[in-house]
């Protein structure tokens, strides 16, 4: 069932390349926004680009998280899912990891060229990468129970993001910091492995409180 | 007796109406008197001379920003779980009250730090958890404000108050950990003022008078949910008069 | 009891200016409450079935 979900899914999103594309744009424009807004003097850059990418990150996975329910919700098709035997739980995983896949591998894969822009070492951007991809399942996860929540609503993104912002702040505190750590020459690992323990737990413990919302929000 | 009746909304609107002067008289008396503690008994403290008595509003306006999270949050799960009208619509009435005190607490922070700190805001651990509770608790005031099923928005606002509750922790502990390690850039500060008797008093009282105002002035606003969704009920026919 | 010094050692700004807020806050709500409740008992009183229709509109039922 999982594994129907996720290739179903994706195949839908290939389907709509286009959206997929778009958040990639849109992160790379936000990231390049901030030098343009701020400077070119690159100690200035490098030291604020952990938390530039990271927030970047954070703002295009919240608009890619409209998308995750709602064309399903839109044609019935959730309703159905819900009707299952299969546990919703496993819905709810399976849907999270095709949107992560679409959605958030991307921005982790352009993150290193965007921080190329930050003049930042090689191993800086090794950490920067490693950071999000462990920071965007806690993303994708902690967002679908926001997407959830906000089914079919007027009010929209802004309505997401009011919710899930406030959510995200762990691990873009930890995400950030171990870019920043690396820059600074200090060791990154503390603030890894702390994203690590955010994504298990967020594993565990979202899909359930996802379920939840869709039940609520379908009833 | 039954007090199971009183889980019903029509049944607790009378009973809330009588308790409501018993919690706020005595809340304004104790506000009147923390007040006078505050100015008159304690002393001008050695380091932070005058400027500490912001304490007395802040220090108990920032816990009852904390406390009545978690209160709201306990009621909507019950409301949830018990499928309990009455309880979710305490939590939605506590809301409000929790993000004005969270408020409070900011801005009387921010006017305690510029004399002390000299800058009107500082990303110490505490004043940055408490800004991210702020959005919290707005984020749950939005989603039950945009959800128009009165029973989904209680049920929807259950899941991410329970959600909010149990990253608070996760939020502070984050925060500190920020802050500790960025200490370099902040502009420490200056110690606790040495606690007089007198000062521990009036923040004491204080804090048990913004208690009864909240009781208070949550169960005026319980009593206005209830009327706004009870209202085609026809046992509150009376209720004009 | 003494009188405390009303400019608070120079600080009179900072915590007068607290207490204002606070004050304003906590008057805010309890007005807008106020106005709340008042709203709702008017639209109560003007959407009020009279007894003699409502016991009417009952007894309509059993017969």
């Amino acid at each position: 069932m999982l594994r129907w979900i996720v290739e179903r899914d994706l195949m839908l999103a290939w389907r709509r390349r286009a959206d997929m594309l778009s958040t990639v744009f849109f992160f790379v424009i936000v990231v390049s926004l901030f030098p343009l807004g701020i400077g070119p003097e690159t100690q200035l850059l490098r030291t604020i680009a952990p938390g530039v990418v990271w927030v970047a990150a954070l703002l295009a996975s919240m608009l890619s998280l409209g998308r995750l329910f709602a064309n399903d919700y839109h044609d019935g098709t959730l309703e159905q899912l819900l009707l299952t035997p299969q546990p919703l739980f496993l819905v709810v995983l399976g849907k999270t990891l095709a949107h992560w896949i679409v959605a958030e591998v991307p921005l982790v894969l352009v993150a290193p060229l965007v921080g190329v822009q930050f003049d930042l070492s090689r191993e800086t951007l090794w950490i920067l990468f490693a950071s999000l991809l462990l920071g965007t399942p806690v993303l994708s996860l902690i967002g679908s129970v926001g997407a959830a929540l906000t089914l079919g609503l007027r009010g929209g993104g802004v309505l997401i993001s009011l919710l899930v912002l406030p959510l995200y702040i762990p691990a873009l505190i930890f995400g950030a910091g171990a870019v920043e750590a690396s820059i600074m020459g200090t060791s990154p690992a503390p603030h890894i492995y702390l994203l690590g323990a955010f994504a298990i737990v967020s594993l565990l413990f979202s899909p359930w409180a996802t379920a939840a919302a869709l039940r609520i929000s379908l009833e | 007796m039954n007090i199971y009746k009183y889980a019903s909304p029509a049944m607790f609107y009378p009973l809330a109406g009588k308790m409501i002067p018993w919690f706020a008289i005595p809340a304004a008396l104790l506000f009147a008197a923390g007040l006078y503690v505050g100015f008159f008994v304690a002393p001008t403290d050695f380091q932070q001379g005058d400027a500490y008595r912001i304490m007395f509003i802040h220090v108990p306006a920032a816990w009852m920003g904390m406390f009545l999270y978690v209160l709201m949050a306990i009621y909507a799960g019950i409301g949830w779980a018990f499928n309990a009208r009455l309880s979710s619509m305490m939590a939605s009435s506590i809301a409000i009250t929790g993000a004005s005190f969270t408020l409070i607490s900011l801005v009387t922070g921010a006017f305690w730090g510029k004399p002390t700190w000299g800058t009107w805001w500082v990303w110490d651990a505490r004043m940055t958890s408490t800004l991210i509770l702020l959005f919290l608790y707005i984020g749950f005031i939005s989603l039950q404000a945009a959800i128009d099923d009165p029973r989904r928005a209680d049920r929807a606002g259950a899941v991410l108050a329970l959600v909010g509750v149990i990253n608070v922790p996760i939020i502070y502990f984050s925060v500190q950990w920020w802050n500790t390690l960025h200490q370099g850039a902040t502009i420490r500060i200056l110690g606790k003022p040495t606690i007089a008797g007198s000062m521990v008093a009036a923040m004491l009282i204080m804090l048990a008078a913004c208690w009864l105002y909240s009781v208070a002035v949550v169960l005026i606003r319980l009593r206005c949910i209830i009327l706004e969704r009870e209202q085609n009920a026809s046992r509150f026919a009376e209720v004009g008069a | 009891m003494n009188w405390p010094d009303l400019s608070m050692g120079g600080y009179g700004f900072y915590v007068w200016g607290s207490y204002i807020f606070s004050l304003i806050a906590i008057v805010w709500e309890v007005v807008s409450l106020r106005s709340r409740k008042k709203a709702l008992t008017q639209q109560q009183s003007s959407n009020t079935v009279p007894a003699s229709v409502l016991r009417e509109r009952t007894h309509e039922t059993t017969s």
